[in-house]
């Protein structure tokens, strides 16, 4: 069985406040002293692949892919040392912020190239959504590209007789789906696909894996309309903020007309802002 | 008189002596005894020497004038037994006892067996009879001390075992038994020279009225040959009891680590390394081995570790005692368990390898991952036996190999690899707490060399709320004293302490070697940081990798700035702030590990009107703050904090200031300070932060 997980990185969402800066003739954050991680819920995606592999008795080989720059490949080598079997990058040019619809593009040409390679991949795994943008769309356009059955919100898979187990979290509780591969799922988290520490050992080999790099070029597709960012939607604006604090102390000379003058003025604020 | 043998009693003193085996035929038979004894011992010892050489390399008989001055304090001179008051003096008159009869029997050897017949005259009477008669009286004396506690006051720290009761049944015996054979000769014989020997004499005085001569005799014969059959079994039992630490104890003080505790940890050379930490016993070095066979089971590590006293599972002793217990064990099994772990020069790696961890309660992740890395354990040790570098091999282990450990280390290691600090979710940056100080950033210098020293900052230091003002005040005292600083900025990343502590020496690995680049880049060879985690690792861990630096506590910087006069402090005469009694807290990492206790005292000495007061456990016994090891980063169960402990004591000191040298014992301390101090107004302050209160401009004193 072949597994494909799909790796984002992004600025650190961890970022201290103060750290955090935007650049807003780019329309985009400004990467300034934070950090690059990999996105929390494709590391999600990563454990539980890990989990359906350890379950299925090791019959599964597992694929990183990543879009992103060369950067981004820490994040494979993280996801290689939590022991994922290979890894395949494929390097960004030209917009830093491609939209979802540019990025499902890539990955899903990025996808059939890779089997072509090597055989069909029986599950695609994705982040729900991305700690940056927090769009949730890649799964769902990635899915319609690739032409197959997606599910969301799922957080765990479990080997069955020829299918696959799901859990999906949904408003109402926990669904359990049957799918057949092929399969597309968007992962959430859970309690029980925290992603591992990798072994040190591990972290070691990570660097004797092998981790393919692809241009935009190698992959058939309209690379100018990938470098324009594609576009489903566009960021008029972005900005942070402001919190303003004002406070005023409700007046009054007994107990009774301090209460009255505040629900008095709870109204007014209310009111005012509609 | 009727007298038997050839003693003769002659009253000139010079010619005082007595017959050796007086009563005693088959005299032969001693000597044939002897042999199956010696080889039994022999034997033993070399079994012990033959697993100590299976261990890994460890370079311990260096510096040999350093040792012997080790060896002859707390060998010979007994330095850290004597520090407990009951068992120090027990303990010093079985001691002295055993040395003085054994030059005893010496000297009577080389009276008999050689031509040198010594033991007469006035050597006789004074060495060889009042003497030996006052030590063996110490022996009895020191046994029974020793057996009142270990079978009526039962303090915890004790492992009751039957070997031990046997030890104290069986010394108690030689030494009764040698009174009574010395009391039955001078009765019988009418020693003239009886009053030199007291306790004998005293014997000889309490049989004479109920025993006749020819019942003393006979009884002396019998007592005679017990007390040989009882000595030659207790020698030959000695390796193979606790009682071979009379040679191991010795040798474990000579081989002791001459560095300090902070610098115990060893390195692996991971592209060699079998395996990453140690989970088997032939990962040990010889000198571990050696520490397991030369413990006492005196049980003082147990009893000053922070994680014991507040319940947790950690017992240094155990340790000890369950990996001595395995080895003993396993024999040859282990023996051909050898191989490499990066320390030495790998092995053949044949045979089945027996994990060590989880075996025994003692060695389960749970108590290894309790351990605070304080190093009282080590600092107690009576025989210089190393509990915590052990326990961190066991951790790396368990880090690396299995990648199990507590979820606060989990975050606290994520953060580590991917943003160079351990705390995850700080609200500031490396730089915020420089605003409005104009500090010089390394990288933004025109010249970094023009800087005199570098300022480390450390994680705890710039992004945790509370610490802020700790390194504030400590950059406005430089700059009060005009000391060209500067610091590296966002280019400063965690020295790797917390790392190293849990066991992930790789990552603390990564992170050095990133530090001394960066380091070297701006040619840093003076550094003052105001964690002595930094300071540990900067003084004795970065040297080797490839970074040595001139390395002060701030504390020390401070000290030394005030005493050449560059900053300008008032004697005892600085400023109040109120406060009337300031305790100070002993980090682990600045005294313990590295020796320093009286900078940060001589600081404290500046604030004016207040007096200090010394905890009950202060120095080189403080008391962990709960703090090192990584164990900041993990969430005590409620009632076991080891912080509150500490916190307490400081409390119970009355003191209104709780003076602290370290970024982490100050959040720690706060908190538990917080929880224990009920109505009372106490305040956690680091030392830096009190001194400017006392000392720096008015206008900006700290709040």
């Amino acid at each position: 069985m072949r597994v494909l997980v799909c790796l984002k990185q992004i600025l650190d969402p961890d970022v201290p406040a103060r750290d955090f800066q935007i650049d807003p003739d780019a329309r985009a954050a400004r990467r300034g002293g934070a950090n690059l991680v990999t996105n929390i819920f494709c590391e999600n995606a990563v454990e539980t692949a890990l989990q359906f592999r350890e379950a299925a008795g090791g019959d599964v080989k597992i694929t990183a892919l990543c879009y992103g720059e060369s950067s981004a490949e820490d994040c494979l080598r993280k996801a290689m040392a939590m022991t994922v079997d290979e890894a395949c990058l494929v390097e960004r040019d030209g917009n830093t912020n491609p939209d979802a619809a540019a990025v499902g593009r890539v990955l899903a040409a990025a996808i059939r190239r890779l089997e072509q390679d090597g055989g069909a991949f029986d599950a695609v795994l994705v982040g729900r959504e991305s700690g940056d943008w927090g769009v949730g769309q890649t799964g769902g356009v990635l899915a319609e590209e690739l032409g197959r059955p997606a599910l969301g919100f799922v957080e765990s898979l479990q080997p069955g007789n020829g299918s696959v187990t799901l859990r999906r979290q949904t408003d109402v509780g926990i669904e359990v789906a049957e799918a057949e591969p092929p399969f597309l799922v968007t992962i959430t988290n859970n309690e029980d696909n925290v992603p591992r520490i990798p072994k040190t050992r591990d972290v070691m080999m990570s660097y004797r894996k092998p981790l393919q790099k692809l241009s935009l070029a190698d992959l058939e597709l309209d690379s100018e309309e990938i470098r324009a960012g594609s576009s489903i939607f566009e960021v008029e604006e972005i900005f942070i903020p402001a919190d303003e604090v004002e406070c005023e102390l409700a007046e009054g000379d007994t107990l009774e007309e301090r209460v009255d003058q505040l629900a008095t003025r709870i109204h007014e604020v209310v009111a005012s802002i509609g | 008189m009727f007298r038997v043998g050839g003693t003769v009693p002659v009253m000139d003193p010079t010619q005082a002596t007595r017959e050796v085996f007086w009563n005693i035929e088959y005299t032969w038979l001693v000597y044939v005894l002897m042999v199956p004894t010696l080889a039994v011992f022999g034997w033993g010892f070399w079994l012990k020497i033959r697993r100590w050489r299976s261990g890994q390399p460890a370079l311990r008989f260096d510096r040999p004038g350093e040792r012997l001055q080790l060896f002859l304090r707390n060998a010979v001179g007994q330095g850290r037994t004597i520090k407990r008051r009951y068992a120090g003096l027990f303990h010093t008159l079985v001691y002295t006892g055993f040395i003085v009869l054994f030059l005893a029997t010496t000297v009577v050897a080389i009276h008999h067996d050689t031509p040198l017949h010594i033991m007469k005259g006035h050597f006789y009477l004074i060495f060889q009879s009042l003497i030996v008669d006052i030590f063996g009286l110490f022996v009895l004396v020191g046994v029974a001390l020793a057996a009142i506690r270990r079978w009526i006051s039962k303090p915890k720290l004790l492992v009751y075992t039957d070997e031990a009761s046997w030890i104290l049944v069986t010394i108690f015996v030689m030494a009764l038994t040698g009174f009574m054979i010395e009391g039955w000769r001078i009765a019988v014989t009418d020693d003239p020279w009886a009053a030199w020997s007291p306790i004998g004499n005293l014997f000889a005085l309490g049989s004479d009225p109920w025993m006749t001569d020819t019942a003393m005799q006979r009884g002396h014969v019998i007592i005679w040959w017990f007390h040989l059959v009882v000595a030659f079994g207790w020698i030959a039992w000695v390796p193979f009891s606790k009682m071979s630490h009379v040679f191991t104890a010795p040798l474990n003080i000579f081989t002791a680590n001459l560095d300090g505790y902070g610098g115990s940890l060893k390195t692996i050379d991971f592209e060699t390394a079998e395996r990453f930490g140690i989970n088997h016993l032939g990962d040990f070095t010889w000198k571990d081995l050696l520490d397991f066979d030369a413990c006492t089971e005196c049980g003082r590590c147990t009893d000053v570790c922070p994680a014991n006293t507040v319940g947790k599972s950690l017992s240094p002793r155990d340790i000890i005692l369950d990996l001595q217990g395995l080895m003993h064990k396993r024999g040859d099994e282990f023996l051909g368990s050898r191989a490499g772990n990066g320390n030495g020069d790998g092995g053949n790696g044949s045979g089945e390898l027996l994990p060590i961890i989880d075996q025994k309660t003692a060695v389960s992740p749970e108590a290894l991952f309790a351990c605070t890395t304080c190093a009282a354990c080590m600092e107690a040790c009576p025989v210089h036996i190393e509990q915590m570098p052990k326990i961190v091999d066991a951790r790396r282990y368990l880090v690396m190999e299995e990648a199990d450990f507590p979820e606060g280390m989990m975050d606290m290691m994520n953060s580590l690899e991917s943003r160079q600090h351990p705390f995850a979710g700080t609200q500031f940056s490396r730089v915020d707490w420089t605003e409005g100080l104009d500090i010089d950033v390394m990288a933004e210098m025109d010249d970094p060399h023009e800087a005199e020293v570098l300022m480390w900052v450390g994680c705890g230091g710039a992004l945790v709320e509370r610490n802020r003002n700790t390194v504030r005040a400590t950059a406005k005292l430089l700059k009060k004293a005009g000391v060209k600083f500067a610091i590296l900025g966002r280019e400063e990343s965690c020295t790797g302490d917390p790392a190293r502590r849990v066991g992930n020496e790789f990552l603390f690995e990564m992170l050095a070697k990133g530090n001394v680049e960066t380091m070297e880049r701006y040619g840093v060879r003076k550094v003052v940081t105001s964690c002595p985690h930094c300071f540990n690792s900067f003084r004795n861990e970065y040297p080797h990798f490839g970074g040595s630096y001139e390395v002060y506590h701030h504390t020390q910087f401070l000290d030394q700035l005030l005493e050449s006069g560059r900053l300008d402090g008032n004697g005892a005469g600085g400023r109040s702030n109120g406060s009337s009694t300031i305790t100070f807290h002993d980090p682990c990492y600045l005294g313990r590990h590295n020796g320093e206790y009286d900078a940060p005292r001589n600081l404290l000495a500046q604030v004016g009107g207040a007096r200090q007061v010394e905890m009950e456990r202060s120095r080189n016994t403080s008391f962990c703050c709960g703090g090192g090891g990584g164990m900041a980063f993990v969430d005590e169960p409620p009632d076991q904090r080891v912080n509150q402990e500490r916190a307490q004591e400081a409390v119970d000191t009355g003191a209104d200031v709780v003076a602290v040298g370290c970024p982490f014992c100050a959040t720690m301390l706060d908190d538990g300070v917080n929880a224990r101090r009920g109505d009372r107004d106490v305040q956690v302050r680091d030392v830096a932060e009190l001194l400017w209160d006392a000392v720096g401009d008015s206008e900006e004193a700290a709040p």
